[in-house]
């Protein structure tokens, strides 16, 4: 329990540097806010009142407390081109972009984890191989390419889903769910191979360990051994994995999203980027730094309860 | 009916063009309550046999023939099922290293009770208790708190005191042990002995106790089997093997056993080149947020004189690795002072093959300290390489292989080759040869006292067997918890001992 808190403790800690770092930048990334809101042919006078108005006068650490105060009750502020409370525009993608991650990270374990077991469980048999090689090449492709071939093939070939006829979950649940399955599945491929590979190489150096051996002596059978013994000291590497394979899936959200035509995160990250909208920019990357914080704490977590040598 | 008839073992490598003979026709008997000991070096093929008669040597490049009769049933080649049921309940293993043949992440109290539940059907209750009974009659204190630990909470000594009740808990008729000492302190060593009489006088349990140690077999067992390349060269009774050997390679191993015989005679001792004053080490252990410091070295003093060899024994964590550290720079000691009259002292560690770059040939290895620390030519330290390869006993054509391609004993050469080339005065040789066999162990002793002689080094040598000790060293240094508890020269610590831990590890040793 204690390594718990003190685990909590820390990932605030983390959060508040992050905070600071992410602020900090844009502060000082050379551009006028002011300006780009209000064209080119606006009067000094105005772009002062504006810069009033947005509180972009005030010295920067003052500008951060109060930033911080109000992210700590839930409020990022005023997006600069929408004119809309920031949170209420994440709020209302959140869903979309959230679903597709969670989608993924099932995904990826429901391929990954049975097949990489299979594989390890018959090591060396022709099942394994072609195994192997269809991981190989799953691995080399990227979301974006496998994205495309999905499209191509369940969308305009086999007519499973509309490609580009994305629904929003209160129109119709049913079909939000079908259509984000395909993306999902195109940020879940590389990923799945990966953890296959993780697992099945972390299965086969098991094999070859002593306490495999005395587990034979005692009078396992092969199942036994392999479900009873090894599998929970090789699924260790595999769970440090899971913490960093989901930064890596935010980022391939993101691009997915595009291929897709989903109104996700992504989308609004993009032109945010784009029309220095600074502080929706600034709170996705909050929220991405929680998720990927909060994620890799539950990681942590798990590996305790797997490992009784960690934290001692 | 004998307990065990093994007849004709013959085990083969299939996994190269040409199959690989490991074990060449095999013959064993047991009787019930019989302790039969397994003797030979490494490669020599008696793990092989035992893991054999285990029914634990199933991969699938591998042939078996002959005959292995466990209470008149086949059991060689005989499908898994059948062997299963008497795996873990008639016939139990233990094994050299008891950290990697636990399961780190399943408690102790799991897997002493494993055997239970494949092969009764006893409740968990019933279980817990038997395991219990198992911990104590192994000579567990505590033995509840140990069924909830973690194997990486418990010392070596208790793991392999887990691992026998492990194999004990079914009551089996032939407890195969292999090497089950090997890698404990040598007070341990004599306690699992004394714990494996123990259980062949009261439970009457048959025992197959495979050893490179001839000192240790002829303590415990009744029998012995000499193995040579996958022969077995001589057997007969322990005494018949220890006081008449007839083959010429048993009375090479009995000979090989380091005796009380000095291998040197002494050479007249110079003047002080080392001198450890008041030396206090402490490292600071983190414990949550407080920090505390362990004291590793208390007040140690010594001094090593030109042309001697000092002995430093204990066990492990007693600090000698760190003493040594210290000595030669790589730690710095809280208070006190270390003084070194040579600038380059070596070291030389105790696995030879961790310790060389398997990327780099031996000249490269040889000639790197040269690089960084003179301005020699090429050809100069080639000729250097070259003198000091032919002083360890090996030859030019050695200085171009990669290590990967040496035997264990000619790792070690070189590795002291390799320390020569700086021309030091001292030598600080941690457990040089307790990594390697026994017969090559002597080889390496006897080219450590040959450049002793020859070019008058100094040695610490560092070691926690007494007889290597005795036959190399002309003054000892007792060290317990990070102090010298006794110093004085070789017939004084061996005849007449003073320290309390001194008499212990004597008598561990067999020498008093």
């Amino acid at each position: 329990m204690k390594y718990v808190w003190k685990k909590i403790l820390s990932c605030i800690i983390t959060l508040f540097i992050v905070s600071l770092l992410v602020f900090v930048a844009f502060a000082i990334i050379p551009g006028d806010p002011a300006l780009s809101k209000l064209g080119t042919n606006a009067t000094e006078a105005s772009l002062a009142a504006m810069r009033q108005q947005m509180g972009l006068d005030k010295p920067i650490w003052e500008r951060y407390l109060n930033w911080l105060w109000g992210a700590i009750r839930g409020d990022f502020g005023t997006s600069y081109s929408y004119s809309m409370s920031v949170a209420s525009m994440i709020l209302d993608k959140l869903p979309i972009t959230l679903t597709l991650m969670i989608f993924s990270m099932c995904i990826m374990i429901l391929i990954g984890v049975p097949l990489g077991v299979y594989a390890s469980y018959k090591e060396g048999t022709a099942i394994d191989r072609v195994i192997q090689i269809i991981n190989q090449i799953n691995m080399a492709v990227p979301p974006f390419f496998s994205g495309i071939l999905i499209t191509l093939l369940f969308g305009v070939t086999l007519k499973f889903f509309t490609p580009g006829g994305f629904v929003s979950i209160s129109k119709n649940p049913v079909g939000f769910f079908t259509y984000m399955f395909y993306p999902a599945l195109a940020v879940a491929l590389p990923k799945s191979a990966m953890i296959l590979n993780l697992l099945y190489s972390s299965l086969n150096g098991e094999k070859k360990k002593d306490y495999v051996r005395t587990a034979y002596s005692r009078g396992n059978t092969s199942n036994a051994v392999f479900f009873g013994h090894m599998l929970k000291n090789a699924s260790i590497p595999t769970i440090t994995f899971l913490g960093m394979a989901l930064a890596d899936m935010i980022a391939g959200s993101i691009i997915i999203e595009q291929v897709f035509g989903i109104p996700g995160l992504g989308r609004i990250l993009l032109t945010s980027i784009q029309n220095r909208d600074y502080p929706v920019v600034v709170a996705i990357i909050m929220l991405i730094a929680v998720i990927v914080i909060g994620v890799n704490f539950l990681v942590d977590v798990l590996y305790k309860l797997v490992d009784p040598r960690v934290g001692n | 009916m004998k307990l065990l008839h093994v007849e004709d073992l013959n085990i083969e490598f299939h996994d190269h063009l040409i199959p690989e003979t490991v074990v060449f026709d095999f013959d064993l008997d047991m009787d019930e309550g019989e302790i039969v000991g397994l003797v030979g070096e490494s490669g020599s093929g008696k793990s092989m046999s035992a893991l054999a008669i285990a029914g634990l040597l199933s991969r699938h490049d591998m042939r078996k023939k002959g005959s292995i009769v466990f209470e008149g049933k086949e059991i060689l080649n005989c499908p898994r099922g059948e062997l299963r049921s008497l795996q873990g309940d008639e016939i139990c293993m233990v094994f050299q290293e008891p950290l990697t043949s636990l399961n780190p992440v399943k408690k102790i109290g799991w897997q002493v009770e494993e055997a239970l539940k494949i092969h009764t059907r006893l409740t968990a209750e019933e279980r817990k208790k038997r395991a219990i009974k198992a911990l104590e009659e192994v000579e567990l204190e505590n033995p509840e708190r140990v069924y909830d630990s973690y194997p990486h909470e418990l010392s070596g000594g208790m793991r392999q005191r887990v691992m026998i009740a492990a194999a004990m808990i079914g009551n089996p008729k032939l407890l195969i042990a292999d090497e089950p000492t090997t890698a404990l302190d040598v007070t341990v060593q004599s306690q699992i002995v004394e714990l494996l009489k123990k259980i062949n006088r009261e439970k009457k349990t048959a025992i197959l106790f495979i050893s490179h140690d001839l000192s240790l077999v002829s303590q415990l067992c009744q029998r012995v089997l000499v193995m040579q390349h996958g022969y077995v060269v001589e057997s007969g009774t322990a005494e018949q093997i220890f006081k008449s050997p007839k083959e010429e390679y048993t009375r090479r191993l009995i000979a090989a056993i380091p005796t009380c015989k000095e291998l040197d005679e002494d050479i007249p001792v110079g003047e002080c080149i080392a001198k450890v004053e008041n030396v206090n080490v402490s490292f600071t252990k983190r414990n949550g947020r407080r920090t505390e410091p362990i004291h590793v070295l208390k007040n140690v003093s010594f001094t090593i004189h030109q042309s001697e060899i000092v002995g430093l024994v204990g066990e492990s964590g007693c600090g000698k690795s760190t003493l040594a550290k210290t000595l030669i720079g790589l730690l710095h000691p809280d208070s006190g002072t270390v003084y070194l009259e040579d600038k380059n002292p070596q070291m030389i560690f105790q696995d030879p093959y961790g310790s060389l770059n398997p990327s780099k040939t031996v000249q490269f290895i040889m000639e790197e300290p040269l690089k960084n620390l003179t301005k020699m030519t090429k050809k100069e330290r080639n000729a250097l390489s070259l003198e000091m390869i032919e002083k360890v006993g090996l030859n030019e054509a050695y200085l171009s292989r990669f290590p990967s391609e040496l035997s264990g004993g000619q790792r070690q050469r070189v590795c002291i080759a390799a320390s020569l080339m700086l021309h030091p005065k001292l030598i600080i040789a941690d457990e040089p040869v307790s990594a390697l066999d026994v017969t090559i162990q002597a080889e390496v002793l006897k080219l450590m006292t040959d450049l002793h002689r020859e070019l008058g080094l100094s040695f610490l040598f560092i070691s926690h067997d007494l007889r290597v000790v005795h036959q190399m060293c002309d003054r000892i240094l007792v060290m317990k918890e990070g102090q010298i508890v006794e110093e004085g020269n070789r017939e004084q610590i061996y005849q007449n001992p003073k320290h309390p831990y001194t008499k212990e590890l004597l008598m561990s040793a067999g020498l008093l």
